[in-house]
């Protein structure tokens, strides 16, 4: 009973910093962009603008919520809630601590499931996240939206290979595919995480993830220029509201999933700094990816899609192929 | 595609060129000006609202009343009103400017023989009622607080 309990009190953490992080995310892009281009960002709601994104959400929520009568009603309205789906649950496999950690007299794993296939799980999850955007863009019954919801769904797809494959030479290098012991595997100081080794697969495994996240450089499914907002053309109010909040939640577990594969999950990146909890170092190594993202999106211009497709196919899909060979060969010789 | 483009591209050399640059401006001073907190000060030959100018010290207006400023508005937006004072000189007893006709033009300032009239730097005079646009004397008068900073000295 007690161990149900401490589940359920573990999933809702979870869910709460997973979700609580996403107002200060926008927030932070905002901010963020303004710094980039020289500017100041929101100032006037709270101080330093920092109430903004709740001035935006109570802005979004009073807005009316438009269904377009040719659009799919029950397919329309559940689209943007496929997005959290795969994104809490690739949360449940991220470690935020060691395990076996006594807490007010409990014994407790400071994760919420410590899965064998962890990996294979969340390439899977990666893989139905695309139904978001594209239910999203079928049912709006709108040429924009179809448009954006098959370039979402082509370019997903796509990167979702490289992306893999980038994985597999970490996979191959600690022997697991459970997140809780690839974490393990880099115990010790820096220059024992994986991203050392495996530069080229983390290097992949981070452009393919902006692509997965449909951020800038990468989101064609959104141009603006050509196709009005993609996929989210005929959404507006809260339901557009929480389109976006899903892609900042993605954005939340996709930073979360690389400082664990790559960056050493939990583990402070010197011995002596332990005294510091796991928590708060794996926080801060998604803080450093998610504002790496933000940099990258104010800074690059949008590629053009069939150099997107190229860079996809042609450049990374070999190089990580090569990126797993190469690891295979060392690993299997010494 | 020649070596040092696959060293370049596989670098990431130009991206992180852009990315120093945008890193620079982030950290850098930034160039808004919060308008209505902060304003940047028109211009010394700035043309905003007109203002009547008088003697420091006496109090007493420079304008005589002569009409050279209404006659020369190209929009006829200027409105005197004169009398014989009790000393026989032309006394000044209402002057009207119609801001929603005014050009901003300066002819009025550059057509005064006596330095009577000029334009200053206020330029926020938005409101929601056109009536408040019908500028008084009194007005006028009490706008020589925006006078442009070398004028003063006259």
């Amino acid at each position: 009973m007690t161990e149900f309990i401490i589940l359920i009190i573990k999933l809702i953490l979870i869910i709460a910093v997973s979700v609580g992080m996403v107002p200060f995310l926008i927030y932070f892009e905002r901010k963020f962009a303004g710094f980039f281009q020289s500017r100041m960002g929101p100032t006037y709601a709270g101080p330093w603008g920092s109430l903004q994104s709740f001035g935006d959400m109570a802005k979004l929520m009073s807005k009316e919520d438009l269904v377009p009568a040719a659009a799919d009603g029950p397919v329309f309205r559940i689209a943007p809630y496929i997005l959290f789906v795969p994104a809490f649950v690739s949360m449940t496999l991220i470690p935020f601590g060691p395990m076996d950690v006594d807490i007010f007299g409990y014994n407790v794993d400071l994760v919420v499931s410590s899965f064998d296939a962890g990996v294979i799980l969340f390439l899977a999850l990666g893989s139905l996240a695309v139904y978001g955007p594209v239910f999203g863009g079928w049912a709006s019954n709108n040429n924009w939206a179809l448009l954006g919801a098959l370039r979402s769904g082509a370019q997903m797809v796509s990167y979702e290979i490289s992306m893999g494959l980038a994985v597999v030479g970490v996979i191959v290098m600690a022997n697991t595919l459970n997140f809780v012991d690839i974490v393990d595997a880099q115990a010790g100081g820096f220059w024992n995480w994986f991203f050392i080794p495996q530069l080229v697969g983390f290097v992949i495994f981070f452009v393919a993830s902006i692509a997965e996240l449909n951020r800038d450089p990468f989101n064609l499914a959104e141009a603006e220029q050509e196709l009005v907002a993609g996929y989210m053309t005929e959404y507006s109010g809260m339901r557009w509201g929480i389109f976006m909040f899903g892609e900042y939640v993605n954005m939340v577990v996709m930073s979360a999933v690389i400082s664990t594969i790559f960056m050493g999950g939990w583990r402070a990146p010197f011995e002596f700094l332990d005294v510091i909890p796991g928590f708060i170092w794996l926080v801060g190594k998604m803080l450093f990816f998610i504002f790496l993202y933000m940099w990258i999106r104010w800074t690059l211009p949008r590629y053009r899609y069939n150099q997107l497709m190229d860079i996809g196919w042609k450049i990374f899909l070999p190089l990580a192929i090569a990126n797993l060979a190469v690891t295979a060969l060392i690993i299997s010789v010494v | 595609m020649g070596l040092k483009d696959i060293l370049k591209s596989s670098t990431f050399y130009e991206i992180l060129q852009g990315m120093s640059v945008t890193g620079s401006y982030f950290v850098g001073e930034k160039v808004t000006v919060e308008y209505p907190k902060e304003q940047i000060p028109p211009f010394e030959r700035f043309r905003g609202v007109q203002c009547l100018i008088s003697d420091p010290e006496t109090g007493e207006l420079n304008c005589d009343a002569c009409h050279i400023c209404a006659t020369i508005c190209p929009s006829n937006c200027i409105f005197i009103e004169s009398s014989e004072g009790p000393d026989g000189t032309k006394q000044l007893d209402s002057f009207v400017i119609d801001l929603t006709r005014c050009i901003f033009c300066g002819f009025c300032e550059e057509a005064c023989p006596r330095a009577a009239i000029a334009m200053t730097s206020a330029f926020e005079f938005c409101t929601y009622n056109k009536n408040d646009l019908i500028l008084t004397k009194d007005w006028l008068v009490e706008n020589q607080k925006n006078l442009h900073k070398e004028l003063r000295k006259r």
